[in-house]
């Protein structure tokens, strides 16, 4: 591996050797672990100073359906919005940190921002000096605290953000760059939600003028949207008056609407596509047999995000007993070791960032999660299903190596626990449809969003009773309890203390029952600088800020 | 004649009517919802929301409001707007019909370039080595899937010839010689299952008009060989070829989704799967009409043309 | 798709059964094609009738410790995504494809046939109407319909086939259509009817024999089709479920998927599909050839 490996100080090389180390540690497979920590998580910046110019393209998976952020959380659309548009708060870009567990909030369009005593009073002191794009009707005329005011109305007026905004119970703007939010109950972390990549700041006059965003994306951001050709590709242009003076560095991005893999997979290798993502150890392999200089880097998760998910608000499922049985009966490891190449992770479903300082392994999961088949039989004996039951599966393939975990997850289940399942591979449309109508019976290969990265919305929003994004149906006294206390902590140190609690809990009743999974890795064409991927935030997905601080060596 | 030709029009209008209905049909049938695979992974599709956007759409109303709606978007040409994209569906055809156009017209000359020649060469040498071989690679042509064909050719072009077509459609008129090279790995593959069956039908429509009388005559009266079969029996063989051709070119128009995809041409194959995998009904009902209507006419014409060479067939 | 043509097709005057055994035993003898085809044809049912013998281990079980592996002794074909023996998948995919392909082409023939039946001996409204009602169906694009009968009825190996054999339908009617009209006007059909004959006589005993013909040409060549667009509909995502060892299934995701790493997952599903749709082809073939000796169609 040539290029910036050859610029390793002595901090990266330590946390490399630290990241081989524990992911031995995850692994225990000697060998395994080897091949898997050959790729770093981290490429540190270049030293050398950046050049300006260049086109970058990528050829991608997604199109996006409409480019109204209102409408979709698509990362069809967010591949590129989160180019043309800022939020209030953002993540680390790559050159602010050296490591991908970074969950630092930082300024974007707000400069700072004050909670009161409470918690229920947000106030956002907005930058200065941040222009609209100047394409009309904006014409590149300021952006006011008012702006985001509007905008964050409307998306508490309609759409997919609806239950996030609906917090707020009121703002105002005493000055032009002041927003003051007032929410309906304490939210100690709010800020991490308007960090969300998906609530970006839109402008108003297009929304008036077309009534609708679907006509026009227009933002404040580091690139302006030149061409949307649908289904064929979406081209940005640098903004010469973005408010970060100096950057963005690439004159222009290029998004190719690529549907198919094997494409995707040739176009990196002709050099058309500068970016590439790959599921596997053996899939970087052989893409470096023809490209030995590209660079990759390996992608590390924070969460699986997705699991089975159990009609648990009905029987059988709805007996403790039931749901560790089955988590007790499904081999995990073997999952990771096999077909995650011994890459993956054994899975959860909170950030571990937030309440461990090193990623858990399969073992500090607890007793529910380890491979104990016999146990698995005793427990279902005990709640009076010793013969087993039929039910049913049904899933979308996301990545064959799911459509392997699922098979895989049928023999165990069949072999350890007599449960006949019976799989249905459903086209997108059918699946999403049905699983977030929550109606469905018997079990999903479910999943909670591969983007948020706040806690709030990992935490609260996904596991409240109450809540409407609330998908794998659960319901438990305690966990309303403490993700709400969650909410009203403003104190880090407790907040971990909560968060872990609920964690806990989370495994212990198996709430939700987590499976193994693997981002993969990134590939780069060798004349990259500053690539980064952190978790949930895939720089040619949800992170797409990230691209603006890239440049090229060419 | 003329009574003939009326009534064959005239059948063809119910016959649309009734494609129409089935799609339509089909379309409210199946599971799963337009707008709902539009959120996106978002989590959140509050009822409320969703019965809002329904109602904008009007797709609260009862069926056959809905559908005399549609029917009456057809007939004048206002086809109305994608669910999933809100884009109006005539500026998704327009886009669309020329793709699957150049792609179907450049598939079935590089079919027909190979077919034919190989056709007439299998039938004046039947039983020969050339023969087999002919349609053994002839029949290899139809019995490989579409989508294994276009990955083997996408893959090895980049592995061995670190080449692939430039990635990112533009119109001929835009730039012609970009545009050729995007179309012709694609028109290729599509253009080998194409003279797959053109080569088998020549073949035996060649075969069979060698055994005409006339020819045979022709054979004995010792007249060089190739000019009899050039100037006579290619020139009635190749009837029925044309006829083949045009039913393939119906075959083409709905069946290029698999190379669409694959080598990332915004055609009209993959702009319907997509929208049926999508349940973007408008988009869908529209499409398949466009298509229907089309084959239907490619039917009459044959047929009428029929009727006018074989006098018989008019008395049916 | 297959060239099925719907013009005139010629029929023979006589319908003797026993001549056109002999004819297609001659037709095999005379041409080593149709002999292959045939002998690949035998091979194939004998596969799939014989899979569970023939197999080495259980297409259902996976190892995944050994999964990927290549092709080896043990397991003549490698092991697939999950570790299971390649070999013994393909062996019985060979019955889910003649299951796909029999099931498909037997009720869009056995339909065709009858509504063409109708269609040719009635005449009148009831042709009028059905003909529309087939030119409608037909006028939908193959690919187009039976991806929306499938996603209409819920994706499995079974629904791949009613869909396939809806698209079937009407071509299939069609021929028969024709062929009932030429029969009828046949000498032999003239004096049964002036003698008196009631029709399902008429039908069964002189128009049925010589429909068959051209029937069974068309059905074997859409056996090798209905394979084909089954394995599309699963690259689609919505053909057979897994784990069922479809040869499309095998060839569509996973030979796509790890076509790199493990190229034996394609190239063995991928040749079966082949050699099935080349015997099933050449077959038909050999069956025109022996049937229809004077090769006129239009």
């Amino acid at each position: 591996m040539l290029g910036p490996h050859a610029r390793l100080n002595r901090r990266d090389f330590v946390r490399l050797s630290a990241a081989g180390v524990s992911a031995t540690a995850v692994l225990g497979h000697g060998r395994r672990a080897a091949a898997a920590a050959k790729y770093p998580d981290w490429i540190p910046a270049s030293p050398k100073p950046p050049k300006r110019g260049g086109v970058l393209a990528r050829a991608s998976a997604w199109d996006p359906p409409v480019i109204d952020p209102r409408l979709t959380q698509s990362i069809g659309l967010f591949q590129f919005i989160g180019l043309t548009s800022n939020r209030l708060i953002r993540y680390s870009f790559p050159e602010e940190t050296n490591n991908t567990d970074d969950v630092t909030l930082r300024p974007d369009l707000a400069e700072s921002w004050q909670p009161s005593a409470d918690s229920r009073v947000w106030t956002f002191k907005i930058r200065q000096g941040v222009k609209w794009h100047n394409v009309p009707p904006l014409n590149g005329r300021e952006l006011t605290a008012a702006d985001v005011k509007y905008c964050y109305e409307q998306y508490a007026k309609e759409g997919v953000q609806a239950f996030t905004f609906q917090e707020i119970e009121g703002m105002e703007t005493p000055d032009k760059h002041t927003l003051r939010v007032h929410l309906k109950t304490p939210n100690t972390l709010f800020p991490q939600n308007v960090a969300e990549s998906v609530t970006v700041i839109f402008p108003r006059e297009v929304l008036e003028e077309d009534g609708d965003l679907k006509k026009r994306l227009i933002g404040t951001g580091p690139y302006i949207l030149k061409e949307h050709t649908r289904k064929v590709r979406i081209v940005l242009q640098r903004n010469p008056d973005y408010y970060d003076k100096g950057r963005p560095y690439l004159d222009e991005l290029v998004i190719l609407s690529t549907p198919d893999s094997a494409t995707r997979k040739a176009a990196f290798r002709t050099g058309q596509s500068e970016i590439l993502q790959v599921a596997s150890p053996s899939e970087v392999e052989v893409i470096l047999k023809t490209n030995p200089s590209a660079v990759v880097q390996e992608y590390k998760d924070w969460l699986s995000p997705f699991g089975l998910a159990l009609s648990q608000d009905k029987p059988p499922f709805n007996d403790l007993r039931v749901r560790r049985a089955i988590s007790m009966a499904v081999d995990r490891q073997k999952h990771v070791d096999t077909l995650y190449e011994g890459h993956g992770i054994a899975g959860w479903g909170v950030p571990y960032v937030y309440y461990l300082d090193a990623r858990p392994t399969l073992k500090d999961l607890g007793p529910w999660w380890q491979y104990r088949p016999e146990e698995a039989k005793k427990l279902m004996a005990e709640a009076g299903h010793a013969k087993g039951f039929e039910t049913t599966l049904f899933y979308y393939e996301y990545f064959p190596q799911m459509t392997s975990q699922v098979q895989l997850v049928q023999q165990d289940l069949k072999k350890n626990l007599n449960i006949d399942v019976k799989i249905s591979k459903l086209d997108y449309t059918t699946y999403y449809g049905r699983y977030v109508d929550s109606k469905w019976e018997g079990m999903c290969w479910g999943f909670q969003s591969g983007h948020a990265v706040g806690l709030d919305e990992r935490t609260y929003m996904y596991m409240h009773s109450k809540s409407t994004k609330n998908f794998f149906r659960v319901n438990d006294p305690v966990i309303d309890e403490l993700t709400t206390k969650l909410r009203r902590t403003p104190e880090r140190a407790e907040q971990r203390t909560i968060t872990k609690k609920i964690v806990d809990r989370e495994l212990d009743q198996v709430l939700r029952m987590w499976m193994p999974y693997d981002s993969g890795f990134m590939i780069y064409q060798p004349h990259l600088r500053n690539m980064a991927t952190f978790a949930l935030r895939r720089s040619d997905g949800y992170g797409s800020p990230i691209t603006a601080r890239m440049w090229m060596d060419k | 004649m003329h009574k003939y030709v009326l009534r064959r029009v005239l059948l063809a209008v119910p016959v649309l009517v009734l494609s129409s209905l089935i799609v339509f049909s089909l379309m409210r049938v199946m599971p799963g919802d337009a707008l709902v695979a539009l959120m996106g992974e978002s989590g959140n599709v509050g009822e409320r929301e969703l019965a809002k956007l329904r109602k904008d759409l009007g797709l609260d109303r009862p069926y056959t409001e809905q559908y005399a709606l549609w029917l009456w978007q057809m007939v004048s040409f206002n086809p109305g707007y994608s669910i999933f994209t809100n884009e109006p569906i005539a500026v998704s055809l327009r886009k669309a019909i020329p793709v699957t156009l150049e792609l179907a017209a450049l598939s079935m000359v590089i079919g027909l370039v190979v077919a034919v020649p190989i056709g007439v060469l299998s039938a004046t040498r039947q039983d020969s080595a050339s023969d087999y071989a002919g349609r053994v690679v002839a029949v290899s042509g139809l019995s490989l899937p579409d989508f294994w064909l276009g990955t083997l050719v996408i893959t090895f072009a980049a592995i061995w010839f670190h080449w692939i077509p430039p990635i990112g459609y533009v119109s001929f008129w835009e730039s012609p010689w970009r545009n050729l090279q995007q179309f012709l790995l694609p028109a290729a593959v599509l253009g080998f299952r194409l003279s797959a069956a053109t080569m088998r039908m020549t073949r035996s429509t060649v075969l069979e008009v060698l055994r005409e009388d006339y020819v045979r005559t022709a054979w004995a009266k010792g007249l060089a060989g190739r000019m009899v079969v050039y100037k006579h029996a290619l020139k009635n063989a190749l009837i029925p070829v044309v006829t083949i051709v045009g039913g393939q070119l119906g075959v083409l128009l709905a069946g290029t989704v698999v190379v669409e995809t694959i080598f990332a041409l915004p055609g009209m194959g993959r702009l319907t799967v997509e929208a049926i995998l999508y349940r973007d009904y408008p988009v869908v009902q529209t499409n398949v009409m466009l298509v229907a209507a089309t084959l239907v006419t490619l039917n009459l014409v044959v047929d009428l043309t029929y009727a006018w060479l074989d006098p018989r067939i008019r008395y049916h | 798709m297959a060239t099925v043509t719907e013009r005139v097709v010629r029929i023979e005057e006589a319908p003797v059964v026993i001549s056109r055994t002999r004819a297609l035993l001659t037709a095999l003898r005379r041409k080593p094609l149709g002999a292959a085809s045939a002998a690949l044809l035998v091979l194939i049912v004998f596969t799939a009738i014989f899979a569970e013998v023939l197999a080495p281990y259980d297409p259902l079980a996976p190892k995944p410790e050994i999964r990927l592996a290549a092709p080896s002794w043990e397991h003549p074909f490698g092991t697939d995504d999950i570790g299971r023996d390649v070999l013994s998948r393909v062996i019985h995919g060979a019955r889910i494809s003649l299951w796909v392909g029999l099931l498909a082409v037997g009720i869009g023939t056995a339909a065709g046939m009858i509504i063409g039946l109708l269609c040719g001996y009635c005449e009148g409204r009831v042709d009028l109407i059905f003909q529309r009602v087939m030119d409608a169906i037909q006028a939908i694009p193959a690919l187009v319909l039976a991806l929306a009968i499938v996603s209409v009825l819920r994706p499995n190996t079974t629904n791949a086939m009613i869909a396939i054999a809806m698209v079937i339908i009407p071509g299939n009617s069609r021929i028969v259509r024709g062929a009932v009209m030429s029969a009828k006007q046949n000498r032999y059909v003239e004096a049964a009817q002036a003698i008196g004959c009631r029709h399902p006589r008429i039908i069964l005993g002189h128009i049925l024999p010589n429909v068959t013909a051209p029937i069974l040409v068309i059905a074997s060549i859409w056996l090798g089709n209905a394979i084909l667009i089954e394995a599309t509909l699963s690259f689609l995502g919505v053909g057979t479920q897994p784990p069922t060892p479809s040869w499309g299934l095998m060839l569509s995701s996973t030979g796509r998927a790890f076509m790199e790493q493990a190229p034996w997952l394609a190239i063995f599903p991928g040749l079966a599909i082949s050699l099935a749709v080349l015997g099933f082809n050449l077959f038909g073939d050999t069956l025109r050839d022996a049937w229809d000796p004077k090769l006129r169609r239009s």
